[in-house]
């Protein structure tokens, strides 16, 4: 089979893949208002009743929020400092970061995390769940 | 060709996909538009393709995406600048690999359906490639740890991210192979103070857009 005939071929293949894709996120679309966190389900009202606000540093200017140190030691995570946490959002984005890097940073009231010396990939916004691993 | 004209062309084509990113990629991020794909669908594939149509020389585009992927990092305030100037070097790299062994010289190409099917083909791969790239390398270059169970469940919204490109590439690549006749020459003494003078603009208007942000 010549280029005239693969190419538009591949062409096509590509569009509905990204079709089914689209369906398949959509269809698979995560829809709570709760944060999991170490088993257990939390509002962000609730989150922020348990542990401390702080205000840290980024490149986009000054940000507050629950201190994820201290959210983490709030809800009984044995050693958080053996543990990885895996920081998941409503799109199915996630990032995981060691607690050197977790401990910095803050969750603010929409529901997004912040750390002051990691690229912006890191702060993940919306979201859902907290996975310690 | 002279290896100076093609460094100065490389030099535009890179400074205006770098400002592109900055000012245009960064108002459609404010503005909650898929900045990416419209990036990536119209304006990497217009400078890609323009500059490859033009100069006919492999290896030009990823000089291209490396002055862009360095401008980039001058606008740190909007999304991920590392990410974004990751995934522009790599788009530069990934057209590479697309059109190695293609020219627009060759008789196919003459074919609409076919120029739409490239377009297409392009676009979609500069953005989801572009796009796992610096997946990978973001966390890397950032002194962190990659986990490929990240990117493995985020694969569907990237695939699914590619549509928008993948259609704007079908229609743009066909309108920018348009100006393929046009016969725009320019004499050695005003190539080199034009392109160096356009650049340097680019660059000033970023360099301002930093300060000002």
């Amino acid at each position: 089979m010549g280029k005239e005939k693969l190419i538009p071929i591949f062409a096509i293949i590509i569009i509905a893949l990204s079709v089914f894709s689209t369906i398949y996120v959509y269809a698979t679309h995560i829809d709570k208002d709760t944060i999991s966190l170490n088993g257990n389900e939390y509002t962000i009202d609730e989150i922020f009743a348990l542990a401390e606000e702080k205000t840290i540093s980024t490149v986009e200017g000054e940000k507050t929020g629950v201190a994820l140190e201290d959210l983490i030691l709030k809800s009984g995570v044995g050693c958080p400092s053996c543990s990885e946490y895996t920081i998941k959002a409503r799109d199915s984005y996630q990032q995981t970061v060691n607690w050197d890097i977790l401990k910095t940073g803050i969750l603010d009231k929409t529901g997004r995390v912040f750390f002051p010396d990691t690229p912006k990939k890191f702060w993940v916004g919306d979201v859902v769940e907290i996975e310690v691993i | 060709m002279n290896r100076m004209k093609l460094f100065a062309a490389i030099l535009v084509f890179g400074s205006f996909w770098g400002l592109s990113e900055v000012l245009i990629g960064s108002s459609l991020h404010n503005m909650g538009l898929p900045s990416g794909a419209i990036m990536s669908g119209i304006f990497a594939l217009t400078i890609l393709v323009l500059s490859r149509m033009i100069f006919r020389q492999t290896g030009m585009q990823l000089g291209i995406g490396f002055i862009a992927g360095a401008l980039r990092m001058f606008n740190p305030f909007i999304g991920c600048h590392l990410c974004s100037a990751i995934a522009i070097v790599a788009e530069g790299a990934l057209f590479e690999l697309i059109w190695y062994k293609l020219s627009f010289d060759s008789e196919y190409l003459e074919k609409p359906y076919m120029q739409a099917s490239m377009g297409t083909i392009t676009a979609y791969v500069l953005f989801v490639g572009g796009h796992i790239v610096t997946q990978i390398l973001t966390p890397i270059v950032a002194g962190a740890t990659f986990y490929v169970q990240n990117l493995i469940v985020f694969m569907p919204r990237i695939i699914a991210g590619g549509l928008l490109p993948a259609i704007t590439g079908g229609v743009v690549l066909p309108i920018i192979t348009l100006s393929k006749n046009l016969d725009i020459t320019l004499k050695d003494k005003v190539y080199y103070p034009t392109t160096l003078g356009i650049s340097l603009i680019c660059w000033l208007l970023i360099l301002g857009n930093f300060l000002l942000a």
